[in-house]
């Protein structure tokens, strides 16, 4: 069974007083424990879907569930932004420790539970700090350990590491495959990036502009593998990726 | 802040100081009237009155600015922060507070007055509404023009609406909430020596008119030293207030 299945989602706004489809007939299904990619032209409603999964949006028709449960019922999923989200008046410390604060852990889980996952990623010594003292690398990693220190079991990401630099994209792309590879997550990514999305996804879904819906859903042996960036395979996957993009413009 | 900024902005204050009490002898020894004594002189008489007759004034002054500051900021906070973060409540009450806020309410004192009696309450009242519609925009525009990324991250942990006041819209706000603070001092104190000249014996506003009436004008200066240093000394409170709560923004 698919933990992510959603079938025939369609979600629209009010914009002056017009009804605007952003999601139509959209459908998709990820397994537990596997990364999927989303690829698409910009405003093509990507980040509308992750509202509806992350249950900031609960105005949509369609079916999306989630380990069998709707996203409003379910709570093991976390969210993570471009660019960061963490609060700029919080430390390191009370940004990472806010999700479990806000869900009513203890005090002592709460500390334990902090300073575990920020031992786990090597942050702990960031603590102290304010985001607008850290680099935008740091920024995310410390985004992704709010999210880790909720034990989720989905992780939705909006472009997560589209405001960093070449080589430090690189590095959290690897960052994110690790913890990937030592934890049951199941993560769905999405990117503008066709490298990215080929070095991370397993599966990775391409949008049509908005109104979005999938058109090409490709099964990709190389995600996971480090010394994938070199291969031949890679470039002819991601080549056809651009192929499908281009004939979107 | 480190042992030398300390030192730097300490040397910085001191020359504001020492330029302001030289400009001030300049203009006293220029214009050579009673009206305008010397530093000096004023000061003088600043210390021989403080515990005669300058404290119980400002103690009273003192109250009734800190007690409007904190009813105009008890007020208007919350509800700033709603409307900022309300659309539809915002847009309902835009009209109203359009109108209303370009109104000088000084002009509303007399009505006080008789509504409210000669005591303090008409005074608090009056001061509490200018700096209320100064906080309440403020915080009301500071709520609006949010970044949707930290009201969307954190309800995203689940957040309700109250949390998102709390950890969100509040602290968020609280830069802007201080700043307009700042200016609503300023403004309250003006007010206050406006308000403090009109049917009372008591207050520094009360105490520098008195002085002029009866020419006492080495005692005049020494209220508007007594009511310049009250003002400063409230601004720096604020100050430290800001440098405490809203460290992140120093950084």
């Amino acid at each position: 069974m698919d933990y992510l299945s959603i079938e025939s989602l369609q979600v629209s706004y009010v914009q002056d007083n017009q009804i605007t489809p952003a999601l139509k007939n959209f459908s998709l299904s990820l397994p537990f424990g596997s990364i999927g990619v989303i690829i698409g032209p910009s405003g093509c409603g990507k980040s509308t879907l992750l509202n509806v999964l992350a249950g900031l949006n609960q105005i949509y028709q369609g079916t999306v569930l989630i380990n069998g449960k709707s996203p409003k019922e379910c709570c093991a999923t976390a969210l993570i932004l471009q660019e960061y989200g963490l609060l700029p008046w919080k430390t390191v410390w009370d940004n990472v420790r806010l999700g479990l604060q806000i869900r009513g852990f203890s005090k002592k889980e709460t500390v334990l539970r902090t300073e575990k996952i920020l031992n786990k990623l090597g942050l702990l010594y960031l603590r102290k700090r304010y985001p607008a003292q850290l680099s935008g690398g740091q920024q995310q990693r410390i985004a992704i350990a709010r999210s880790l220190v909720l034990e989720p079991e989905l992780l939705l990401m909006d472009e997560p590491f589209s405001s960093l630099d070449a080589l430090t994209r690189e590095e959290m792309q690897d960052f994110l495959l690790e913890l990937w590879h030592e934890t049951n997550l199941t993560i769905l990514l999405i990117s503008h990036n066709i490298e990215e999305a080929v070095f991370l996804g397993q599966k990775i879904f391409v949008m049509s502009e908005c109104p979005g819906t999938i058109i090409k859903e490709l099964s990709n042996p190389l995600a996971g593998d480090y010394s994938a960036r070199g291969k031949v395979e890679f470039l002819e996957i991601t080549n056809s990726l651009r192929s499908s993009l281009r004939g979107l413009n | 802040m480190n042992q030398r900024d300390l030192i730097q902005k300490s040397f910085y204050t001191l020359t504001a100081v020492v330029i302001l009490i030289a400009f001030w002898y300049l203009l006293s020894l220029i214009l050579n009237t009673p009206a305008l004594p010397t530093p000096l002189a004023a000061f003088k008489s600043f210390f021989e009155l403080f515990t005669s007759e300058l404290m119980s004034h400002l103690t009273i002054s003192f109250y009734r600015v800190g007690v409007s500051l904190v009813i105009a900021t008890v007020l208007g906070v919350p509800l700033g922060l709603f409307l900022g973060k309300n659309k539809r409540a915002d847009e309902f009450s835009a009209p109203l507070i359009y109108m209303t806020y370009p109104v000088p309410k000084v002009v509303f004192l007399p009505i006080f007055l008789i509504l409210l009696g000669i005591g303090n309450l008409s005074k608090i009242v009056l001061i509490t509404l200018i700096i209320f519609y100064l906080i309440l925009v403020t915080t009301r525009d500071a709520a609006r023009n949010l970044p949707k990324e930290y009201v969307v991250s954190v309800k995203s942990l689940s957040a309700n609406e109250l949390e998102l006041y709390q950890h969100v819209y509040f602290p968020a706000c609280l830069p802007a909430i201080l700043t307009s603070l700042r200016l609503g001092l300023g403004i309250a104190m003006s007010v206050l020596f406006l308000v403090e000249t009109y049917a009372t014996q008591e207050g520094i506003g009360y105490f520098i008119m008195n002085s002029w009436s009866s020419l006492s004008y080495d005692k005049m200066f020494a209220g508007i030293i007594a009511m310049g240093l009250m003002g400063f000394l409230l601004y720096l409170l604020l100050d430290a207030c800001e440098k405490v709560l809203c460290s992140w923004v120093h950084l």
